[in-house]
């Protein structure tokens, strides 16, 4: 028996120290740490923004750069949007208009005294008796002096404040802006700057040019209260969809990306004949052209929220074949 | 006791080594129990095996030692003489237990010849039993491990599957990392109990078929011896 359990327990541990020696040199296992790809359901109620931009611009994710736009108690306020101009304007307006200031502050003679007032004069004058407590809410953005300065005036003609219930509305002004907005010029006016519109005639309303970074695509007028779901894009990109039969044999589906303007009315039907934007040298771009165009007029009333016909009023659609092909 | 786990899983996964050593000291105390009971019955299973391995091969080459010797035509006497003051195994055993009682029979003046038949049998009958007990003692071990350890690695691969599942339950993860220590080690018991019952089946089987075939060539030789018996007191009535 004892020989047995000798050879036994020998052999075992030739097996065991075997094992210890040639297998930690099995190589290991990488494991490569798993990240869980974070899942967002976004609401149907997301809206896809139409973007200030410029329309023949490329798509591109970011938010383009907002024009400047001049605060409300800034004193030189002649002009809607400074920053709209596409190129540098010769001469700075800075000049004339930092003086203005200048000048009304030191003596605060009656006309310019309810200049404290910002665009919105309802706001200001109910909280005349504690002015303080308005104030400082407005007051982090200009110069810490200049918002002293108004401070002062308020308290002194408390009389004055009283009878302006409503602003009386604003003449308009000769403006030597580029662009009009009337809704934005009707907020801008008042009528404590009237000098310094009247001087700003003679000075030449430039402005700093509105950004480097290229615009994205989106309408000229950028009215932010139109707005179309995501979901409506989707329904109006689908219903296009199923009408269009893409160039298959075509060679070349790189360069076959068909931009169509396309103008609708509102009752969903295409007004004019979709208009082709781009070109390409390719040979069958034309074909290509032709069969979006065909898919446009083919699935012809589209049903999209009427309420939002200044947003789809032109819709630039584009037909990109690599999509359906799988690149 | 979740806890202990836990902390044995977050390690595990830390190092996530896969050597025998490491598999080991990572186990839960209760796999480590499984792995080292297994440990030592595949060690006890195999120091019977080879025990008995030995042990049947010397049996039979004394036997066939034996037989030649037996059958060469030499006289029984000598023969009793030169075997019966030696430690002998089976088959001389046989022969002497049963030339001892014929030598006792004759001993006195009057040699008791009745029932000397039944009693060289029944002596023979004790012989083969005490012999066949000989050879075939801890061949149950055998058996036993063979059945048993596939259970009780199996214990061990629950217990191992169940460090998994607390792992997940704690990390809240399903990666591979959290569960591969608990798996590695409930498979490891696993094979420690194959590893253990495999060659014990096999070799109860193998070692009890020789066992048999020994006490039944014991056997044949009984009745041969106690026919040839049977004739001389036949003889001598």
């Amino acid at each position: 028996m004892r020989v047995g359990l000798i050879a036994s327990t020998a052999g075992h541990l030739a097996i065991l120290v075997w094992g210890v020696i040639s297998f930690p040199d099995a190589r290991p296992f990488d494991v490569p740490p798993v990240d869980s790809l974070p899942v967002e359901l976004v609401p149907i109620s997301e809206l896809t923004k139409l973007r200030v931009g410029e329309k023949t611009a490329e798509l591109r994710e970011e938010e383009a750069p907002k024009p400047t736009e001049k605060k409300a108690e800034e004193p030189p306020v002649p002009d809607a949007k400074t920053g709209d101009a596409k190129a540098e304007q010769p001469t700075p307006a800075t000049k004339k208009a930092t003086a203005q200031p200048a000048e009304a502050t030191p003596a605060p003679t009656p006309p310019p005294a309810p200049a404290p007032e910002p665009p919105a004069p309802e706001k200001t004058a109910e909280p005349a008796p504690a002015p303080p407590a308005p104030q400082p809410d407005k007051a982090p953005e200009p110069v810490p002096e200049k918002a002293e300065e108004p401070k002062k005036v308020a308290e002194a003609p408390p009389v004055n404040v009283k009878p302006r219930s409503k602003p009386t509305p604003p003449p308009k002004v000769q403006q030597t802006a580029q662009r009009r907005e009337p809704e934005k010029k009707q907020d801008d006016f008042n009528p404590n700057q009237i000098a310094a519109l009247l001087n700003k005639v003679d000075a030449s309303g430039g402005g700093t040019q509105s950004s480097s970074t290229p615009a994205s695509l989106g309408s000229e007028k950028g009215q932010s209260n139109v707005q179309m779901s995501q979901s409506e894009l989707d329904a109006l990109r689908s219903q296009i969809a199923r009408c269009w039969n893409p160039p298959i044999g075509a060679a070349g589906a790189d360069d076959l990306n068909v931009r169509l303007k396309v103008s609708l009315t509102p009752g969903g039907d295409v007004d004019l004949s979709p208009q082709v934007l781009n070109s390409s040298g390719n040979p069958s771009f034309n074909v290509a052209a032709e069969s979006a165009r065909r898919a446009v007029l083919r699935c012809a009333p589209y049903s999209l929220p009427t309420a939002k016909y200044e947003a789809w009023r032109e819709v630039i659609i584009n037909f990109d074949p690599r999509e359906l092909l799988g690149g | 006791m979740i806890s202990e786990a836990l902390a044995q899983t977050t390690v595990a996964a830390a190092e996530s080594d896969f050597s025998f050593l490491s598999l080991f000291f990572q186990a839960h105390i209760v796999v480590k129990l499984v792995m080292i009971g297994l440990l030592a019955a595949s060690v006890w299973c195999w120091a019977i095996i080879f025990d008995k391995w030995f042990l049947y091969a010397r049996t039979k080459r004394q036997m066939n030692r034996f037989e030649t010797v037996f059958w060469s035509g030499q006289s029984l006497e000598e023969l009793y003489r030169t075997l019966s003051n030696r430690a002998n195994h089976s088959m001389a055993a046989l022969f002497v237990a049963a030339m001892r009682e014929w030598k006792r029979s004759h001993e006195g003046a009057k040699p008791a010849l009745h029932s000397l038949q039944q009693r060289i049998d029944r002596v023979m009958d004790v012989t083969i039993s005490r012999e066949q007990e000989r050879l075939e003692r801890r061949l149950l071990v055998l058996a036993t491990v063979g059945a048993a350890a596939p259970f009780i690695g199996l214990f061990g691969t629950v217990w191992g599957i169940m460090t998994a599942f607390q792992a997940i339950a704690a990390s809240k993860n399903t990666n591979l990392a959290v569960v591969a220590p608990g798996i590695a080690e409930a498979l490891f018991a696993t094979a420690l109990g194959l590893l253990a019952a495999i060659p014990a089946v096999i070799a109860y089987n193998k070692l009890s078929a020789d066992a048999n075939k020994l006490s039944g060539r014991m056997e044949g030789f009984a009745d041969e011896f106690s026919a040839i018996l049977s004739r001389q007191i036949d003889e001598r009535l």
